[in-house]
């Protein structure tokens, strides 16, 4: 009950924590950034034998400000679009070489979604046992928030600004899950740093299963996204509550599971607290009208991925990660 | 550190050394905050607290946690009217916590086990306080005092220890076995008890003065309040707790058939059962209060508990709420029935509280016996003028005017602390408790719905005057009870801290003071996340200088 500050060397306890981290502290993510939380929570379910192929964007540049790496795992960078390949070339290798080394493949939605999209579609053709980690942040945040083919529509970024013309990106969000589910690899899913102990059984599922496994990782952006660090949670879990966000698992390009949503929230609670949906809640027709529009994809995703049973269950968006006493839940 | 300069190269985790601590503003703590059911116990209890140690599986470490504050467990477990739940934030989720379930399991398990006190011997020299009253008051303080290290004795009026405890709560609310199980332990602890002595009787104020260095009174209040109707007073008046003591001390009670008692209290309705689980064919109250329901505000209600009310009212007793007697129906001096009126309390321009009845809504009511039953009074011919006496404290129901078990504890324990301070010289402590955590400070995020274990009581048609009618709570549903608790403000070591930091600047300890987490200042950069998702508010940020 005591208030103070426990008196130990907190440098040793860094070394003397119970689970890998393989990200380490000290990296130069922003306040609140939900892809460092996201890779900490990746690398510590993959745990140290692994080799991290990494496109550019936020998580490379943050991580590695030369001459020092934020990395506890084998680590390289090379392009922007070629992450998937070099994750390929090394795990040809590993098998060469008959060595249990995991392979992991890591990018922003940038890397994946447009630039490195090729690479990925040939790495995910040839179905090599590498896990593709996307952490969606819904643009190009490292280069100055523009715009992505992730980025949903009607929010603003820079390169999609809201005006006379337009409220905010004009297209919709490219439907990657569909993309990837054509090459009928074995394993897919989407995830979110809302919901920790599904992400990581995702993870481990990845790695586990031989083939081609992909992983897409909604991960807010506190700069990009306009809001306040610590809402970083509560809103990537609003944005699975809404329905905005679905959180699946695809089997050879079926869907094979979805979380159910207990309480559906109406998707104004998630677009509410950030500055690229602000102009939504001006008082306007076009206003009025793109926020339905976007609490219309809403109700389709939880329709066409049937996200609501109308029963409570042990998985479900208010059950996943009830909390006891001592933490044995995230284990 | 090794740098190497041919192309991009760096060693594992080397960004440890950049402090990026330094773009902090706000700087998260680990601070505890008041339980809302500690804030609204009267006896002082953190239920909380105990109930952490519940759920990790420490019974006797939750019962030495729960007799710090109230030696009574089994009893208040039983007889409290436990604002701890009015109080508990689930309530605002789904049900409050069974506290007082939690409560009873541990009074009546430390029963069954025989665990005493862990107090230590007083030495005999140590300073001699006498404590007049063996009521709740006054047993509490001669504990709280003996475990302060002082020399007590207690004096009561009654040949057996216990004051209303054991004179106005029938057997079926609180069964004797416990009662004297309690009272036995606690007098154990090397208190002398004088009983047969009434204070202006037997003994005077200044002798105590004389032979002691600081008294507690807790005399309770033994004299009735006056009750008339205009003046009118039948012949054969005789008040609710009065009956009420003659039927629990020689299990006897006249015979009535139609009786009107007018109160809303504990002792109301404990008559009200009483007579009716003796035969009497009808049984009114008649109150100005209000039945508890949702849309009642607390202050309207019944004072009295209301699952006592509720088992009334299935027992067949006849609740006329909101309602005064305006006139007695006399014949000669005996009463043939009363009038009521709607009655209720308004607020006026100087912001007080007055009684309005309503004209137009008179009913008479055949009855052929009226009982009040609206408290008792200070015997101010022996405790009138001790007022600002320095020696002397008081406690109980001889302080308040609406007294409760558990507010008589409260006193005793306030009291105990205050005479030791006294006898060392030191001035009166405050009552310091950190500040309150809202419910909107709670994550609700990461609770699940779940029952409140329900006591098991008997059918109406098992019910008797003698028998226990509610029966305590299984270890199982215990368990299940402690798990459901929000542990409001103070840590329960979920992890959430631990697993959501994006800088990993949240570092288990494994520190002995109960909870297990660190910060990582060179490293937190102060976003928030850690306060804003623990679940039970016992984090908070603070601005950096």
């Amino acid at each position: 009950m005591s208030s103070e500050e426990p008196s130990a060397n907190i440098a040793e306890l860094h070394h003397k924590q119970p689970a890998f981290r393989g990200l380490e502290a000290g990296h130069l993510a922003c306040p609140g950034c939900g892809q460092a939380l996201g890779a900490r929570l990746v690398t510590e379910a993959i745990g140290p034998d692994v080799i991290i192929a990494n496109a550019t964007g936020c998580l490379e540049v943050f991580t590695s400000a030369w001459p020092r790496s934020s990395w506890r795992v084998p680590w390289i960078h090379s392009l922007f679009e070629n992450a998937p390949a070099v994750a390929s070339g090394i795990e040809a290798a590993l098998k060469m070489q008959g060595r249990p080394t995991k392979v992991v493949a890591m990018g922003g939605d940038g890397g994946t979604f447009d630039i490195g999209l090729q690479s990925l579609s040939g790495m995910l053709e040839r179905n090599h046992n590498v896990l593709y980690v996307c952490f969606d942040n819904e643009g190009y945040m490292n280069t100055g928030g523009h715009r992505s083919g992730s980025t949903p529509h009607a929010a603003v970024t820079m390169t999609s600004p809201s005006g006379k013309k337009r409220m905010g990106k004009r297209h919709l969000k490219k439907d990657l899950l569909a993309i990837i589910g054509a090459h009928q690899i074995p394993y897919a899913a989407t995830a979110t740093v809302a919901y920790p102990s599904d992400l990581r059984a995702k993870v481990r599922r990845g790695i586990e299963i031989e083939g081609a496994a992909f992983l897409l990782v909604h991960s807010p952006c506190p700069l990009g996204w306009g809001h306040e660090g610590a809402l970083s949670i509560e809103i990537a879990r609003l944005a699975v509550q809404t329905g905005f966000f679905p959180i699946v698992e695809m089997e050879r390009g079926a869907v094979v599971n979805a979380m159910q949503i207990r309480n559906v929230r109406p998707v104004a609670e998630y677009l509410r607290p950030q500055h690229r949906f602000q102009h939504l809640f001006s008082d306007s027709p076009e206003a009025r009208e793109e926020l339905e529009h976007l609490q219309q994809l809403a109700d389709y995703n939880i329709e066409r991925y049937r996200l609501t049973s109308g029963q409570s269950e042990s998985r479900d968006t208010e059950a996943t990660d009830t909390v006891m006493r001592g933490g044995m839940r995230w284990s | 550190m090794p740098i190497l300069t041919r192309g991009s190269f760096a060693n594992a985790a080397t960004s440890l050394a950049l402090k990026t601590g330094d773009w902090r503003l706000q700087r998260p703590q680990y601070r505890h905050r008041s339980a809302p059911c500690a804030v609204g116990c009267p006896a002082g209890e953190n239920p909380q607290a105990y109930i952490a140690m519940v759920a990790e599986g420490n019974l006797r470490g939750a019962w030495e946690m729960l007799v710090a504050a109230n030696p009574l467990p089994a009893i208040t477990g039983r007889v409290c009217h436990h604002p701890c739940e009015s109080a508990c934030h689930r309530g605002s989720y789904d049900q409050p916590i069974a506290i007082h379930s939690v409560e009873r399991f541990l009074g009546d398990r430390a029963i069954a086990e025989g665990w005493n006190y862990p107090l230590k011997p007083s030495s005999p020299d140590a300073p001699r306080v006498a404590v007049v009253g063996a009521g709740p008051a006054g047993l509490s303080a001669a504990y709280h005092l003996a475990r302060l290290g002082l020399s007590v004795t207690l004096f009561d009026a009654e040949p057996e220890p216990g004051g209303l405890l054991r004179s106005a709560l029938p057997p079926y609310r609180l069964p004797r076995t416990v009662l004297n199980s309690e009272i036995a332990r606690l007098l154990a602890v090397g208190i002398a008890f004088k009983p047969n002595r009434r204070v202006g009787r037997d003994v005077s104020i200044d002798e105590l003065r004389a032979d002691f260095q600081a008294i507690f009174l807790g005399p309770g209040t033994s004299r009735p309040r006056e009750w008339s109707v205009d003046g009118t007073v039948p012949s054969d008046l005789r008040t609710g707790l009065d009956l009420l003591r003659e039927w629990i001390s020689i299990g006897a009670i006249p015979t009535y058939n139609r009786v009107a008692i007018i109160g809303g209290g504990n002792t109301a309705i404990d008559l009200a059962r009483v007579l009716k689980f003796s035969g009497v064919d009808e049984v009114h109250l008649i109150t100005f209060q209000a039945l508890p329901g949702p849309a009642v505000r607390r202050e309207e209600a019944m004072s009295a508990a209301p699952r006592e009310i509720g088992q009334a009212l299935e027992e067949g007793v006849t609740i006329h709420d909101r309602r005064g007697v305006r006139r007695l129906i006399m014949r000669g001096n005996r009463v043939v029935g009363v009038e009521t009126v709607h009655m209720k309390e308004l607020g006026t321009a100087t912001g007080e509280r007055k009684l309005v009845s309503f004209e137009g809504t008179e009913t008479i009511l055949k009855v052929d016996h009226v009982i009040p039953a609206i408290g008792q009074q200070l015997d101010s011919s022996v405790f009138g003028n001790l007022l600002g006496q320095p020696s002397i404290f008081v406690g109980g129901d001889a302080r308040s005017a609406a007294g409760t078990v558990s507010g008589a504890i409260g006193d005793g324990c306030r009291a105990a602390i205050a005479i030791r301070n006294y006898l060392d010289g030191l001035p009166p402590a405050g009552d310091e408790m950190p500040r309150p955590i809202a419910f909107d400070d709670l994550n609700i995020n990461y609770f699940d719905h779940a029952p409140r274990a329900e006591a098991l009581i008997l059918e109406v048609e098992h019910r008797s005057a003698e028998k226990e009618i509610e029966a305590g709570i299984s270890h199982q549903d215990l368990n299940a009870e402690a798990h459901r608790c929000f542990s409001c403000g103070e840590c329960m070591s979920c992890d959430n801290c631990w697993t959501l930091c994006p800088d990993n600047a949240v570092l288990k300890a494994d520190t002995r003071d109960g909870w297990r987490y660190a910060f990582d200042y060179d490293h937190c950069k102060g976003c928030g996340i850690c306060a804003n998702e623990c679940p039970v508010g016992f984090i908070t940020m603070f601005d950096e200088q």
